[in-house]
């Protein structure tokens, strides 16, 4: 069931390195924002599935609006003179730790869960 | 519960995908993108083809030099007069410079005072580097001293010669020149000696500059290599 995604995965890494445009070295800043929030995004849709709270809808939308957002806050920050910039990525980095965390927590109970099911099957 | 989630993940797993790979592409190849640096390396390139054919040229107008005293020097059938005007040609060319030269003479050497900036970084790098006024003063006193030829790194100084400043660069001759910088003279010794040391080179020592002075029994010093070209000056008729 896995398979899907980690084709995307692939799929989209074959693309991007097959890129030859050239973005302007001022805009490489916002583009690393936005690979911050895709990562959350995709974290996060993890951790939703596992606590099966996902929406496809909330998924989307929060990755497009996440990214845009921090790029336009990143740069808002840059016409200002505030660096916002690290702003994005500090609130990113530790949401992407959060995600991580309960997403390993999840598992664990999962399998925690299994293992006691079994034992109580085998008894 | 029929896995709904399966297509938006795999979107933005593509989306990160494509993200992440062109993002460490990007990085990779960071010291390339940078278009000023870029633009930069066009222009050194513009700059070494040019002063490729510069040398070219050069190398042609001596070769039509030597083509032109050999003709010169060819002994004609009138003898007498034009064997006079053949010498008189011969002191006019010394005299412009456009034959290699020898003779007493001085050789200075100076460079850029490389120690006094390491031991004050934040000082000034302008106050320990050779300005083109130096060698430009260094030259006037070395005429004021009689000087009948000088080089500038192999530059024949001749009537059009320039010491020019561009950049972070000196010129003369339209050639690009480079610290340590040495200046031959060929004239008195010691009399060029007593008004550089008394004078420019005196300035540069007091300011730890490194600088030596030689006197030599022979300086070489080559012939002018560029084009002379009188567009404008014609000479005036006299009555």
């Amino acid at each position: 069931m896995w398979i899907l995604p980690v084709m995307g995965l692939i799929i989209g890494v074959l693309i991007g390195s097959a890129l030859t445009f050239q973005v302007p070295v001022a805009y490489v800043k916002y583009m690393s924002i936005a690979v911050l929030a895709s990562l959350d995004s995709v974290l996060g849709g993890i951790r939703a599935i596992m606590e099966d709270l996902f929406d496809s809808t909330v998924l989307l939308t929060g990755f497009f609006a996440n990214a845009l957002l921090a790029a336009l806050l990143a740069y808002l920050g840059d016409r200002l003179g505030v660096d916002l910039y690290y702003a994005a990525v500090f609130a990113f980095g530790v949401r992407l730790f959060q995600n991580l965390a309960s997403i390993r927590h999840k598992l664990l109970l999962n399998y925690r869960h299994k293992k006691q099911r079994n034992r109580g099957e085998q008894q | 519960m029929a896995r709904t989630w399966l297509v938006p993940v795999t979107i933005i797993c593509i989306v990160f995908g494509l993200f992440f790979s062109y993002l460490i592409k990007l990085q990779g190849n960071n010291t390339n993108t940078n278009p000023l640096s870029q633009k930069n390396t066009n222009l050194v390139m513009i700059i070494r083809d040019l002063e490729e054919e510069i040398n070219n040229q050069e190398n042609m107008i001596e070769k039509i030099r030597n083509d032109l005293t050999a003709l010169q020097n060819q002994n004609l059938p009138f003898r007498g007069k034009s064997k006079e005007l053949q010498e008189q040609l011969k002191e006019e060319r010394i005299r412009a410079g456009l034959t290699p030269v020898a003779g007493k003479g001085i050789v200075i050497t100076i460079a850029d005072n490389k120690e006094g900036l390491k031991a004050n970084p934040q000082d000034d790098p302008n106050k320990y580097i050779i300005h083109y006024e130096n060698i430009l003063n260094l030259v006037s006193e070395l005429k004021v001293g009689g000087a009948e030829a000088i080089a500038i790194n192999g530059q024949r100084l001749i009537t059009t010669s320039e010491i020019r400043c561009v950049g972070n660069v000196i010129l003369v001759n339209t050639t690009r020149l480079a610290p340590p910088f040495e200046i031959s003279a060929i004239g008195s010794p010691r009399h060029l000696s007593e008004i550089v040391n008394n004078g420019q080179l005196d300035v540069l020592r007091s300011s730890n500059f490194p600088v030596s002075l030689k006197e030599m029994d022979e300086v070489i010093i080559p012939a002018y290599k560029g084009g002379l070209q009188f567009v404008y000056a014609r000479p005036v008729k006299e009555e």
